[in-house]
């Protein structure tokens, strides 16, 4: 007999917990709605004072490079075309006679975290300003052999580098595909800190 | 009374709530720096067109280390618990996506690294974790009022 109570008296009061636990979570889910709306409002005000900030319509790589690149010179309209590689013995054989100029395409954060011997750093991100700061290296450099590298993988900013390059008058400009992936896990010898 | 049961599990939520926010709020932080780079690890997954790519970029940090915050305090739980369970859905099923098709990217949802397929798998696992976790922590939540309310008719007439 309680038992049957009990049941009648469960069953029924599941008909109003569950038509509490749906507001609940029809609460719970206009909260998340306003957090959501609250959150871009902080995103886009923080990018409002940003020193860099982003436009509101992304932008590729490329076109932001393209963009960065006609900062530089008047170059024609830049377009990623195939470029020459090498594998990683071509690469350490290179780096080894020293008669080759190694460029690191990426971020000097990840240049200074550990970089192939010799490398310089022309990162994507800061093209134009790495290309000022080394104008010293590459001025004389346009007949000399330039092999570009970045993280390995699938990482374009190797091609986008040596592409630039190519465009900006460079003859012999090929790219290292393995990167610093493939360099690292061979257990070749790395160097850390800016550049020497 | 809180029965022995019922205390282990409030530590499990309290644990988990803590893990979540510490994870919600250090991704929240580290994407907040580079929007730039997050907006690439976003446009590189391919699903999202050039217009929600940079909004995206700039409301998911706050959004994450909010998440986080409010999975704290136990008021404010339940939004945290859903938000966090939410996001953790989203990100599982961009990834599983991405995998699926063979791409090889860097999700950029713990920091930036190189694409790397292995690391898409860890942090697939991460998300459902992340996700199972906040779901628990959620429906512990919400079913507490209601279950004791339950309870109390039932004795009454015991």
């Amino acid at each position: 007999m309680t038992s049957a109570v009990s049941n009648v008296t469960a069953s029924a009061s599941r008909l109003p917990q569950s038509r509490g636990l749906g507001r609940q979570i029809l609460r719970d889910l206009g909260g998340l709605a306003l957090l959501a709306i609250a959150s871009l409002v902080v995103g886009l005000v923080m990018n409002r004072l940003s020193a860099a900030p982003l436009p509101i319509v992304y932008q590729t790589p490329e076109q932001r490079f393209d963009a960065e690149l006609t900062t530089l010179v008047a170059a024609p309209p830049f377009k990623i075309s195939p470029a020459a590689t090498v594998g990683l013995e071509e690469f350490r054989l290179a780096v080894a006679s020293k008669g080759v100029l190694i460029f690191d395409a990426r971020p000097s954060a990840f240049f200074e975290n550990g970089h192939v011997p010799g490398a310089l750093n022309l990162a994507r991100d800061d093209f134009a300003q790495d290309y000022r700061r080394l104008a010293g290296v590459l001025q004389p450099a346009h007949d000399k052999p330039i092999i570009v590298y970045c993280s390995g993988g699938d990482c374009h900013d190797s091609r986008l580098v040596a592409n630039a390059l190519l465009s900006l008058g460079f003859s012999n400009v090929r790219v290292f595909s393995g990167g610093w992936e493939a360099w690292s896990a061979a257990g070749l010898p790395a160097s850390t800190g800016s550049e020497q | 009374m809180t029965s022995p049961d019922d205390s282990r599990r409030n530590y499990v939520v309290l644990t988990i709530s803590l893990v979540g926010a510490a994870v919600f709020i250090y991704a929240g932080i580290d994407k907040i720096r580079d929007p730039l780079q997050f907006a690439d690890s976003i446009a590189a997954f391919a699903i999202l067109p050039a217009v929600f790519i940079n909004l995206l970029a700039l409301a998911l940090p706050p959004f994450e280390i909010a998440c986080g915050l409010l999975l704290l305090p136990p008021a404010t739980r339940p939004v945290g618990a859903l938000a966090v369970a939410v996001i953790s859905l989203v990100f599982f099923t961009a990834l599983a996506f991405a995998l699926l098709r063979g791409l090889t990217l860097d999700c950029g949802c713990f920091g930036t690294g190189a694409p790397s397929r292995p690391r898409m798998w860890l942090e697939l696992a991460l998300d459902a974790v992340l996700f199972s976790g906040a779901l628990f922590v959620y429906l512990r939540s919400i079913k507490r009022l209601p279950a004791r309310a339950v309870n109390t008719t039932q004795s009454r007439y015991d």
